[in-house]
């Protein structure tokens, strides 16, 4: 069981008190589970196929070609043609498909032409399609569930990395203090945006999709840990001249133990309120990156390529832009709000005398 | 003459880092001290043409071969409309602003240069562009010395630069000296006219000839198609070249000239008519170059330049993409319907672009013939052609069609055939199917390949080709690169699977030299008793793109290189086209035999304009600005009036 001490708690209680950043906090929590549970809700594939009496669930396992269902090519099974040719020859052979039985990948152009469609409840493409006829809910969700990865991933490395860097700098103080601080200054001065660029132009294509998309975050996660250092700095300073530091000293604690059990928790406000923000940054950072053609590798869904034929076909087909800036608009303002509650909940200031 | 090696075609040269250039209030700024005479670089050239005879003679009128037949192939059709108007003002966009006003040298070959020379410059003669004849430009008249490889050309007396100066026999004697000079930083140019060309005589200050390394039958256009360079202008010329000209405009024989004051750096530049032009009254020249001053201004993004278009702010937008025809600029649009915009569709038939899937032999499995073949056969071009070009466009067979009787007549690509790819992979040793429905052989190796683009308009092309092959267990991992980036890869080798095409140039036969010959794939291919040579390197920079190499294939380009035999060539095409189809390096991909504009009421072309061999709408500034019209439509659409719609297709050259 989870032991936190009475302090936490009241903040815990106050957080949840703050009804806004509290509901936001739920509903985000409850995306979360509905993206870890993806492939059963938005996928191609299908839940459970009945076919002469065995039951098969393709989600998760190998694929299934065509041919494991009496159809005549072993390429992956197309199971929503499946799905109606059981429906019209009878029989006892049924199939079960997700809500929306499309993946992010597959171009489905029920008018045989690739180009945008309105939504169409009737088709099954709740938000329509994008240029190339790929469903655009399951472009979302799968792109927001990347994002959402990409920057919880993000923050927590560039978490480690401030926190370590940021604790020793305020922690050992004089030369060591002073040359990172300069390094700090110099590093941060370096152009993110074009380092991005330049990077990926020099990294060879045969790189697979997901090594590229660990570059990108390895890229980012570079040029963004200074930022936290400068909080961490100044907090491990104002701790470490507290009386009880000192005490902790005298008694003949080490350093570490002095950092990790002392410092560390004592800090810990300022980490959770900066987390949601860095976790919105993280999502705008790479949008944008996507929107300006140099984030996820295609055919990656993402927000910022959507986006992005979204505001070349705005004339055209509206409901791109619509929902993808819908669905980006609704997410950081769901983070915002969390990180606004939290910040407010865990303020000192408010509630309490002294810290 | 153009360099073929940078010339991608649809290369939007995306500026970066750019995005504030210099406004230049002053214009082009840089200052060449054109104005300066004396020493500069005169003396040099001079002991340059003591010192190659050979190459630049010098001689008299009496010199002149008496049997000579002087044409001017009078009988050949004017180009453009008697309706058409001179004046107006002609707004168009440019995706990048022009790197440089220099023709020649780094960066000089992009998209603008069409309108500082290639479409507007004057060359001896020009071929017609239908029949693609020799219609006089500079010269009065010509004759063609087939025996020796000679073209003797008469100038007109009337012809001047933009400056004033009359066009002499020296502007093309130095014409020579210019493009072998080393200063201006361009090698290709260096070795072409050191090479292609083995003399240039002058007789009198307007009678020249120009003879001919090889006797093509293209000869007489290698050598007519030449156009002068202003001596009188290039006085001063050292290791700077490419600084001191990269702003100045060169004076022009033709009939727009880019003045100093609408240089506006990153902004706009503008084409201004010469008034007073030497060749307006020239039969193939009068009803062309129509309006008064035609302005380009830097629109970067296309969904932007399309809005301006819609807007009015330019007159007319290239309309090729179906997504445009009919998505964007469909036969319903308000505009289209209310008769303020009108859609073309001009049918020709010319050397088609190539594209399709160049496959890099040098790759591991791609070495791999059957690899190679199942790829083709895995690539399901029908259904790009049908869903993404919506049938508008046709299948190409192989990778030199459009060539007249060059082209192979009955050879066709190999078509979409999951079992026929299937079979291929398995004699290539790829039989089972891993978890994601992948063939892999037994070393556990998947069938997996990058397969990159510089074309980021045509990426669903990709999407398609990818979803389809996966059917036949064969991944095609996408990469879509920015233009440049994508070029720079190709050209060094790096990739596996690469779509692109080449821009192709009206010529009377395809090349085989720059694509297939494998002194452009490797360093030495083959060893002198004829087996591969276990230590070759890859030749970077070259267009085989296929690194390309049987020495079967050398063997043919030598004899069609060496050939002056138009059937004996044409046979030669033949049999290494059936090579290359039997290489299976090439994916043919598709070919569009027309293309299509959309243009507002105001912008005229000529009834009935159809040309077999023009390649966009503008080239032939047949075109025209009517004022009065555009005062008529804007009238119109702030009252609301509507015209009689007008979406025409000038089908006579479809094929």
């Amino acid at each position: 069981m989870l032991r936190l001490n009475p302090q936490t708690r009241k903040k815990l209680r106050r957080f949840r008190n703050i009804r806004r950043g509290y509901y936001s906090f739920l509903l985000l929590a409850g995306l979360g589970v509905l993206l870890i549970i993806g492939e059963l809700l938005i996928n191609s594939r299908a839940l459970i196929v009945s076919y002469e009496g065995q039951l098969y669930f393709p989600t998760y396992t190998t694929f299934h070609p065509g041919t494991d269902f009496g159809l005549d090519y072993d390429y992956e099974t197309n199971y929503r043609e499946l799905k109606a040719r059981f429906a019209q020859s009878g029989g006892d052979n049924w199939v079960l498909l997700p809500l929306v039985p499309y993946n992010p990948y597959e171009n489905h152009a029920p008018g045989g032409i690739f180009r945008p469609l309105p939504p169409d409840a009737s088709q099954q493409h709740y938000l329509g399609t994008d240029t190339t006829s790929r469903d655009i809910l399951a472009r979302l969700f799968y792109g927001t569930r990347i994002a959402l990865v990409f920057a919880l991933v993000f923050t927590a490395c560039v978490y480690l990395i401030g926190i370590t860097i940021g604790c020793a700098m305020g922690y050992f103080g004089g030369v060591f203090d002073l040359i990172f601080q300069r390094i700090i200054e110099i590093w941060s001065n370096v152009p993110f945006l074009y380092m991005v660029i330049i990077i990926f132009s020099v990294i060879p294509s045969t790189v697979a999709v997901s090594t590229r998309i660990g570059i990108l975050l390895l890229v980012m996660v570079l040029f963004s840990w200074t930022g936290m250092t400068y909080y961490m700095r100044t907090e491990t300073y104002k701790e470490k001249s507290r009386d009880y530091i000192a005490s902790a000293r005298v008694i003949g604690a080490s350093n570490s133990r002095i950092i990790f059990r002392h410092i560390m928790p004592n800090v810990l406000s300022t980490l959770v309120t900066f987390m949601p923000f860095t976790i919105v940054a993280a999502i705008s950072a790479i949008t944008a990156l996507d929107f300006l053609g140099f984030g996820l590798p295609a055919p990656t869904p993402s927000l910022g390529e959507l986006l992005k034929q979204g505001t070349a076909n705005l004339r055209t087909a509206p409901w791109i832009v619509i929902s993808a800036f819908g669905t980006l608009v609704a997410l950081l303002t769901l983070v915002t709000f969390i990180g606004e509650a939290i910040r407010e909940s865990f303020d000192p200031k408010t509630f309490s005398v002294y810290r | 003459m153009r360099e073929t090696l940078s010339a991608l075609l649809l290369a939007g040269f995306l500026l970066l880092l750019g995005g504030c250039g210099d406004s230049g209030g002053d214009g082009a700024g840089s200052g060449a001290s054109t104005e300066v005479e004396g020493a500069g670089v005169t003396a040099e050239v001079e002991a340059f043409y003591a010192a190659n005879p050979d190459f630049f003679g010098f001689r008299t009128p009496d010199d002149l071969p008496p049997d000579l037949q002087w044409t001017s192939n009078d009988h050949l059709p004017e180009i453009g409309s008697p309706q058409a108007k001179k004046g107006g003002t002609q707004y168009a966009a440019l995706q990048d602003f022009p790197r440089t006003l220099r023709t020649v040298g780094p960066d000089s070959n992009g998209s603008f240069r069409p309108y500082l020379l290639d479409n507007v410059g004057m060359g001896l003669a020009h071929q017609h562009p239908d029949t693609l004849e020799l219609f006089p430009g500079l010269a009065e008249a010509w004759a063609v010395d087939w025996d020796n490889n000679t073209v003797y050309a008469k100038l007109d007396p009337a012809a001047t630069w933009s400056d004033g100066e009359p066009i002499t026999a020296d502007d093309y004697l130095f014409m020579f000296w210019f493009y072998r000079s080393p200063y201006i930083m361009a090698p290709w140019y260096n070795n072409f006219y050191s090479t292609t060309y083995t003399n240039i005589s002058r007789y009198d200050d307007h009678t020249i000839s120009i003879t001919m390394a090889e006797q093509k039958p293209d000869m007489d256009e290698r050598g007519l198609l030449l156009a002068p360079i202003p001596q009188h202008f290039y006085r001063e010329m050292a290791d700077d070249f490419t600084e001191r000209y990269q702003w100045t405009f060169e004076p022009t024989s033709g009939a727009y000239v880019v003045r100093d004051q609408d240089i506006r750096k990153g902004r706009s530049i503008a084409l201004t008519r010469l008034e007073n032009w030497w060749a307006r009254d020239k039969k193939h020249f009068r009803y062309r170059f129509n309006p008064d001053r035609i302005q380009f201004s830097v629109v970067r993004d296309t969904a932007k330049m399309f809005e301006a278009f819609k807007r009015g702010d330019i007159d007319q937008f290239g309309l090729n993409l179906a997504e445009y025809w009919y998505e964007k600029l469909p036969d319903s649009d308000p505009d289209v319907q209310a008769g303020y915009i009108h859609k073309s569709t001009f049918y020709n038939q010319r050397p088609r672009p190539p594209y399709g899937l160049w496959i890099n032999t040098a790759q591991p499995l791609l070495q791999d013939r059957d690899i190679r073949v199942g790829i083709a056969h895995a690539t399901n071009w029908d259904m790009v052609l049908e869903k993404f070009f919506r049938g508008d466009n046709d299948r190409l067979n192989t990778g030199n069609d459009g060539f007249g009787d060059f082209s192979h007549p009955t050879l066709t690509a190999r078509e979409f055939d999951i079992d026929k790819a299937q079979a291929a992979f398995a004699r290539a040793g790829f039989t089972r199917r891993a978890a994601d429905g992948i063939l892999m052989n037994d070393a556990g190796q998947k069938l997996s390949f990058m397969l990159s683009t510089g074309y980021e308009n045509l990426r669903d092309v990709l999407t398609i080709l990818r979803q389809e092959a996966a059917k036949a267990g064969l991944d095609l991992r996408l990469e879509i690169l920015d233009s440049t980036v994508g070029w720079k890869k190709v050209q060094e080798k790096q990739h596996e699977i690469f779509f692109t095409a080449f821009g192709r140039f009206t010529e009377a036969y395809p090349r085989f030299w720059e694509h297939y010959h494998s002194d452009n794939a490797w360093d030495r291919a083959f060893l002198d008793d004829g087996s591969v040579n276990p230590d070759r390197q890859l030749n970077t920079q070259t267009n085989n793109l296929e690194v390309f190499a049987l020495q079967e294939m050398d063997e043919l380009i030598e004899r069609y290189r060496a050939s002056t035999d138009r059937d004996e060539m044409v046979a030669l095409s033949h049999r290494m086209i059936e090579l290359h189809h039997e290489h299976a390096s090439f994916v043919p991909g598709f070919y569009q035999g027309f293309f299509r504009t959309g243009y507002w009421r105001w912008m005229r072309y000529p009834e009935g304009l159809s040309y077999r061999h023009a390649a966009s709408a503008g080239e032939l500034f047949v075109h025209w600005i009517d004022t009065d019209l555009k005062r008529e439509t804007q009238a119109a659409q702030q009252a609301g009036e509507t015209f009689e719609p007008s979406i025409t297709v000038h089908d006579r050259w479809a094929e």
